[in-house]
């Protein structure tokens, strides 16, 4: 993140982040961040109170964890620890994120062994999961829709909009109703997607940003 | 012996998952079960819901039901052996791919590369949840409770999914007792 347009704005104060620090701060993120919602923890600590990063750097940041393969927030860590301290600072960042809510999860997990069979607590736990469920498709629908909808409403980008779609319930269809293998399904379509992407950019080559999510 | 072979076989279904995350971890789901409970049987249909359930709500990445799998599979090496598996590739890619995210900076393809993904991504974590619903022979209480979940999530995206995630749940089996 050396190269990053950022150099050009107003210098800021140096950093003093270092490891331990890097890992204690990231540690207490993902201890605190109960049911989601990590990267917003993030950016409070790091953009809002410390002023580690800027608006621009970290909006960045969040648009290429969500595009590459990885946990978003894992991504993120990668990102941002690179670009405070450098190697070791990813190396810490990813670890404090991971470790204690690793052994938190593994000590759950120990309680379920113990007390599975007991009907309320199945009845819980089943509730959970089809409820998690159901914001795995509200976030599916939310970020699908969004792009369908822009490629539907600007003129001349229908095509893109229905494409789009295409792309959209092909993947879905082939990877969680056929169980194709994943890996080959996102190879086939994403030279697709991309080249639907880069022809409907070249209609419109200005006046787009990104909206910070 | 037969532990070594656990934990290669963890090792090869969980490093090709992880860079073909495209979307986050929700995104593999749908094939990490297929993997964990039909290929390889390391969990059963149900432990894969409840064990879904449990990362999800606890704290950190819903995606640490990779290490939950290689727990249950192979204890505490299996579950450091997934961890590894499933979290390293993709940070190396990401690390790398950096440095070129910045070149491109203003480019057209930067947008391009932005827009792409989404579509890709969406059908993915959309094929997660539908693997998820499948599991554990989850019945018409279970899918009326993702759709409710789902429909709020979208109508108030500000309420924190912690309280949506437990109405849900207490929902759940307010209806599995009565009935």
């Amino acid at each position: 993140m050396k190269t990053s347009a950022v150099e050009a704005t107003e210098p800021r104060p140096p950093r003093r982040a270092g490891f331990a620090e890097l890992f204690l701060l990231f540690s207490k993120i993902g201890l605190s961040s109960f049911g989601g919602g990590v990267s917003a923890w993030m950016h409070t600590a790091l953009v809002e109170r410390r002023r580690w990063l800027d608006e621009t750097e970290f909006s960045s940041a969040l648009a290429l964890a969500r595009i590459m393969p990885g946990v978003n927030i894992v991504n993120l860590a990668v990102l941002i620890g690179h670009r405070l301290v450098g190697f070791s600072g990813a190396v810490a960042a990813v670890a404090g994120l991971l470790v204690g809510p690793s052994l938190i999860v593994i000590a759950a997990a120990i309680l379920y062994r113990q007390f599975a069979g007991v009907m309320i607590l199945d009845a819980v736990l089943a509730g959970t999961a089809a409820s998690a469920a159901g914001l795995l498709i509200g976030t599916g629908v939310k970020s699908g829709g969004r792009i369908v909808r822009r490629g539907l409403e600007s003129n001349g980008r229908t095509a893109q909009g229905v494409g789009t779609i295409v792309i959209l319930v092909a993947t879905f269809a082939l990877v969680g109703v056929l169980r194709f293998p994943t890996a080959a399904t996102v190879l086939c379509l994403t030279p697709c997607s991309l080249a639907l992407a880069w022809f409907a950019g070249r209609k419109t080559p200005t006046g787009r940003h990104y909206d910070g999510g | 012996m037969e532990d070594s072979r656990t934990l290669v076989a963890l090792l090869f279904v969980f490093a090709p998952l992880s860079l073909v995350s495209i979307g986050g971890g929700p995104a593999v789901f749908a094939e990490m079960q297929h993997e964990a409970v039909v290929v390889h049987g390391w969990v059963t249909q149900r432990q894969f819901g409840d064990l879904f359930a449990i990362s999800r709500a606890a704290p950190g990445p819903g995606a640490l039901l990779a290490t939950l799998i290689g727990w249950q599979a192979a204890g505490w090496l299996g579950a450091v052996v997934v961890s590894l598996a499933f979290f390293l590739p993709s940070s190396i890619v990401v690390y790398v791919a950096a440095h070129f995210w910045n070149r491109l900076r203003g480019s057209a393809w930067h947008s391009t590369v932005e827009d792409g993904f989404v579509p890709i991504a969406a059908g993915l974590v959309l094929a997660g949840a539908f693997a998820i619903l499948q599991s554990g022979g989850t019945d018409l209480l279970g899918w009326g409770t993702a759709f409710c979940v789902a429909a709020c999530r979208l109508w108030r995206p500000n309420f924190h999914p912690l309280i949506v995630l437990g109405l849900g749940a207490a929902l759940f089996a307010f209806g599995r007792v009565i009935v």
